[in-house]
């Protein structure tokens, strides 16, 4: 995700605003009684595999849908059962719903309806604006939106209720009314104009001036782009003055300059994570704890939600404590970041006080209420010199629909027209984005969002310029590539490693590409063969990463990892225990993952809010030693590897720092006088020993034994903050100092509690580095190859290829499965995926799999996708996240193959088997 | 109500009383708490799932449970991903699964396994040729719907556990 969600808004309009998730007032997210940790001590399990390998192959009890009061110790044996009664209908006046045709046979124990929230007095957090509840008598804002949460007793009575309820409409409508009218959630124009040469500074940019917003037709809602003196303010004049100017010549037709215009449309598309939202809350009106069982992305977010959601409830609805724990999650793709779905299973538990209550979706429900992708509708304008095939502009206009409640659609717009340039090193660049309000179901958080829509954009019509100039479209992509060093449109450059011309050499070689016209004479009667290319730049990281992670070894050897950090399928605990085993040399005995509880010992607090926080204000709070300006993130915006292991790694380093190297010295007989003693650097792992040039190698367990014998440090507790660079603090470890990426810490020495080190100096990335769109990207390009068959339309992909870059690899074989995935979500984006909008859409809550369809095996080119990983850049290159921009290139690779093949472009997505059939026919 | 007796994984169930409409995926998930097999559409679409079913003349089959009442099951002998590994022991196809990383959030992966199992089962009976291999892993997984793998793991996992052992499995 990105600086944006709520915040960004007030970055523009209120800049200074203190807010934020600020440690939780109500109830700390305590308490994990039941631990995931995987793979466990003890468990016997294949030699290579995941760490939660095991249990997922047994069918081991690990994700949110699975549990029930009976399985958690210490709640009661019976488990109660919660229906979400959403609304298909946003257009008339909501009546009422009509229970009494449930029958005897299914009555609910409990109705909760918006009259309830308001008799208790809840409070919806600040992100989901919005009624939780439809009141009678008012429109719903969206479809699908909830109206009522119907609690069973049994789960006869609620199976009978489900049933009935999906056979017949028991909701009443009053009058029409139409849509009820909202604001726009955001607009934004990113202009960036370059100086004479790529080293003079910048004559306009988004970092040099600040983010700049129009102002708002008050009539419409619409951003007035133009005419300039409408909007707010001087700072959008400036740059708009200048973004005109770009378009202006971008009309001129100057004859030297091929230009191009052209018009692209995305699709709302769902992320169908086969596990569909579930969770279970207990509310012990005795002991007024909440207890509840989650699966998220982003679990100390909805701790928080839900803390700030009964903060101020009367007192029999309000807990004195939450206790949330997060299983492993069932498939996320960002649509479980920021859901409001845990404060309905919390809402569940607090009106059926001392019954555990069950709150799950059915797909059609999930469908209906679950995060959708934002459609784009996107206009491009590129301008690019005939003589040397180098774009000079670039002009966007970017229309996203948010639906009903605002979401991540901030952000969203953002991302996607930063991204808009993709690799390109565009000189002059004017981007207007607005995301807008509908009554559709809310769109959010989906991998590789806004910039799958706009990069896919770009890579159509880049290739369409580059066959009108003429040029070979990987040498077009060659001539314009950003280097290193390059800015991008916001007027930064990456601070990490930018590998496109060898991603293009790599695409060049490669037998699909060099064999495309061979390939094409040679198709069968009746079939077109076609071969497409694209090449895509994603960020990764949000701008405000939080890590948090601790690790300890035993006197046997044995090394625990907990985190903060989520499995959703990413291999986030096998990618923490592979960078951790790095300095320690072995792999965990158990890792265990969403925790946020664990990490008290570091005495963290935050205020402010990360996004929008002043210097003055971060250098003032810094000095607090304990203060960082987040204390933990959502697993999302591909930051598992970079982010998410980091705060372990360097708590590893510690432990090998300060506990396992001296005790390795005492072992070799080493002095601490010895030159030795200092080069522990030298030293490295091999087989569970330790290696040392003309010294024995020693075990694991012996280094440990003797670690904990000389209470050395055998435990270290970590935090790091990333602003697009890590925070660095200085920490006195015995008579040493240490300085490291992180800004907290707290050792464990022996087996002693652990204790914090106060920080002797913390640098925190600068405040002004929010106005970077990003600084961290990784590379993906693709070939396909498809084949049509004229007379059906039907697409078979022949063969493909996927080259990327993501620095050190921390556990390959999950990166080649995620760039399997993303190849597979990409041919469905491209060629399957699609929902309507509005009332013939998901939120209708009559969707399914089925009229929905996502790529199976034999849409895929299962025997014939090669993956090929580039190794890192330099053995010290960090890990790069790299999750979703293997799944950008793949959309418009397929599309440029299809228009090799049949010479037709299409302007939108999905392209399907009846479109291709119909422009061949 | 109507009684239901089966046996899941060798061991047998019932009688117990049973609503005609409930459906076998929440008796198995509700009713004995096994939730191993999963609930991913309720539409028979997506095939998380699917359990095994033994006939009685030794061969097996899947069959969604999401849409089929579980009283249709009345009598069956059953297997579920619980079943799979005998005493720890995990099955070939088990550790074929961990060993290539065939899963990530391993949610489809029950219905996979199920699936894998009964094919492997079947080249038992009755072999195929080596050619004929990859195009008969396709056509024994593809109704099962994974959203994070894009399935080549999944097929890599059965193939190498066949060709480890082809005497077994191919012609």
């Amino acid at each position: 995700m990105r600086p944006s969600r709520r915040e960004l808004m007030k970055w523009v309009t209120a800049s200074g605003i203190t807010l934020g998730i600020s440690r939780l007032s109500l109830a700390d997210t305590l308490g994990f009684l039941v631990h995931e940790t995987l793979p466990g001590r003890g468990v016997s399990r294949p030699a290579s595999g995941r760490v939660d390998g095991v249990a997922k192959a047994t069918g081991a009890k690990l994700y949110a849908s699975d549990f029930r009061a009976a399985d958690l110790p210490g709640w009661p044996g019976e488990t109660s059962h919660a229906l979400l009664v959403r609304a298909a209908d946003a257009t008339h006046v909501y009546s009422g719903l009509d229970l009494e045709r449930l029958g005897k046979l299914a009555p609910p124990s409990v109705v909760v309806t918006a009259a309830d929230l308001e008799r208790i007095g809840t409070r919806v957090p600040e992100f989901y604006t919005g009624d939780l509840f439809c009141p009678v008598g008012k429109t719903p804002l969206y479809l699908g939106q909830p109206v009522a949460l119907l609690i069973f007793d049994t789960f006869d009575a609620f199976d009978r209720a489900r049933l009935a309820l999906r056979e017949d409409n028991f909701l009443r409508f009053g009058a029409e009314t139409g849509p009820v009218p909202g604001a726009n959630y955001a607009a934004f124009r990113f202009t960036r104009v370059a100086g004479a040469t790529p080293d003079a500074p910048d004559i306009y940019s988004p970092i040099q001036e600040g983010w700049i917003s129009p102002g708002f037709l008050e009539s419409s809602g619409r951003p007035i782009w133009q005419p300039l003196p409408v909007a707010k303010g001087g700072e959008y004049v400036k740059g708009a003055t200048y973004g005109e100017d770009i378009r202006a010549a971008l009309a001129r037709k100057d004859p030297s300059i091929l230009t191009l215009a052209r018009d692209f449309e995305t699709q709302s598309v769902d992320p169908m994570f086969l596990e569909p939202e579930a969770g279970l809350a207990w509310f012990d009106s005795a002991s007024k704890d909440l207890k509840l069982v989650l699966g998220v992305q982003s679990p100390f977010e909805a701790g928080s939600a839900i803390a700030f959601l009964l903060g101020e409830a009367a007192d029999a609805y309000k807990p004195s404590r939450i206790d949330a724990q997060f299983a492993y999650v069932g498939g996320g793709f960002g649509g479980r970041d920021h859901t409001p779905f845990p404060l309905y299973v919390a809402l569940a538990a607090m009106f059926f006080p001392g019954r555990p209550v069950r709150l799950a979706h059915d797909r059609y429900q999930q469908f209906q209420g679950g995060i959708k992708r934002h459609p784009f509708k996107m206009h491009s304008e590129i301008g690019i010199d005939r003589a040397t095939g180098k774009i000079v502009a670039f002009a966007a206009d970017h229309v996203l629909d948010g639906g009903g409640l605002m979401n991540y659609s901030t952000s969203v717009a953002v991302v996607g027209a930063t991204g808009a340039t993709g690799i390109y090193d565009v000189p002059k660049v004017d981007v207007t984005t607005v995301a807008v309000h509908s009554r559709g179901v809310t769109a959010g958080s989906m991998r590789g969002y806004g910039t799958l829509q706009t990069m896919t954009a770009l890579e159509v019509l880049v290739d369409e310029a580059a066959a009108a100039l003429p040029l070979d479209p990987i040498e077009f992509r060659r001539r314009n590539a950003l280097k290193v060093g390059g800015r991008t449109m916001t007027g930064n450059p990456y601070s990490v490693s930018v590998r496109t011309p060898e991603i293009l050499d790599k695409l060049d070689r490669h037998a699909i590409w060099k064999r495309r016209a061979e390939e094409k004479a040679r198709a069968p009667a009746g079939v077109l063969i076609g071969t497409g290319v694209a090449c895509s730049m994603k960020d990764y990281g949000t701008g405000a990463d939080c890590s948090l992670g601790t690790v300890s070894i035993d006197p046997e050897g044995r090394i625990s990892i907990h985190s903060d950090a989520v499995e959703m399928g990413n291999g986030i605990g096998t990618a923490l225990a592979n960078r951790v085993a790095l300095h320690l040399g072995s792999i965990a005995d158990e890792v265990t993952v969403a925790q946020v509880d664990v990490f008290d010992a570091l005495g963290l607090f935050t205020s402010g809010d990360a996004y929008l926080i002043s210097q003055e204000e971060q250098d003032t709070a810094a000095r607090d030693t304990g203060w960082v300006p987040a204390i933990s993130s959502a697993t999302s915006a591909s930051i598992g590897a970079h982010v998410g292991t980091q705060a372990a790694a360097e708590a590893a380093r510690v432990v090998f720092r300060f506990g396992l190297w001296p005790a390795a010295l005492d072992l070799w007989g080493i002095a601490p006088n010895d030159p030795r003693s200092k080069q522990s650097d030298e030293a490295f792992w091999q087989d569970g020993y330790l290696v040392m040039s003309g010294l024995s190698p020693l075990p694991l367990k012996a280094i440990a034994a003797k670690a904990h014998a000389r209470k050395g440090v055998t435990g270290a507790m970590a935090h790091a903050f990333s602003r697009w660079a890590w925070s660095q603090a200085t920490f006195a470890i015995g008579d040493q100092e240490w300085t490291a990426d992180i800004d907290a810490l707290a050792i464990q020495l022996g087996s002693a509690a652990f204790t914090r080190l106060d920080r002797s100096a913390v640098a925190f990335p600068p405040a002004d580095y929010n106005r970077i769109g990003t600084a961290f990207s990784s590379l993906c390009g693709t070939l396909v190859r498809v084949e049509i068959e004229r007379a059906t339309g039907v697409l078979r992909i022949a063969k493909a290829y996927s080259v990327l870059e993501c620095g050190q690899v921390l556990v390959p074989e999950v990166v080649v499965g995620q760039a399997q995935g993303g190849f597979a979500m990409g041919v469905g984006y491209a060629l399957l995926e699609t929902l309507p909008p509005f009332e013939e859409g998901p939120g209708n809550g009559k969707w399914n799999l089925g009229q929905y369809l996502i790529a199976r095996g034999s849409d895929l080119p299962l025997h014939d996708l090669e993956i090929e990983v580039l190794p890192p850049f330099s053995p010290k290159e960090p890990p790069k996240g790299m999750a979703e921009v293997v799944m950008i290139p793949i959309v418009p690779a397929l599309l440029n193959a299809i228009f090799d093949a049949t010479g037709h472009r299409f302007n939108a997505l999905p392209v399907t088997q009846a479109m291709l059939k119909g422009v061949l026919a | 109500m109507t009684t239901l007796s089966l046996t899941i994984n060798g061991r047998l169930y019932g009688p117990i009383d049973v609503r005609a409409e409930l459906t076998m995926n929440d008796f198995l998930r509700e009713v004995l708490g096994l939730t191993g097999t999963k609930f991913g559409c309720g539409a028979a679409q997506c095939l998380s799932c699917a359990v095994i079913v033994d006939g009685d003349d030794g061969t097996s089959h899947t069959k969604p449970t999401c849409v089929i009442p579980a009283l249709s099951f009345n009598g069956k002998k059953i297997r579920t991903i619980e079943g799979h590994a005998i005493n720890g022991e995990l099955t070939a196809l088990q550790k074929g699964f961990i060993e290539h990383f065939a899963f990530q959030c391993g949610y489809c992966t029950p219905g996979f396994l199920n699936e894998g199992q009964v094919f492997l089962e079947r080249l038992e009976r009755k072999p195929i040729s080596r050619a004929d291999l990859e195009k008969a892993i396709v056509e024994a997984l593809d109704g099962h719907l994974c959203r994070c793998t894009g399935y080549v793991k999944y097929h890599q996992a059965v193939r190498d556990v066949i060709l480890a052992d082809p005497g077994r499995y191919l012609t």
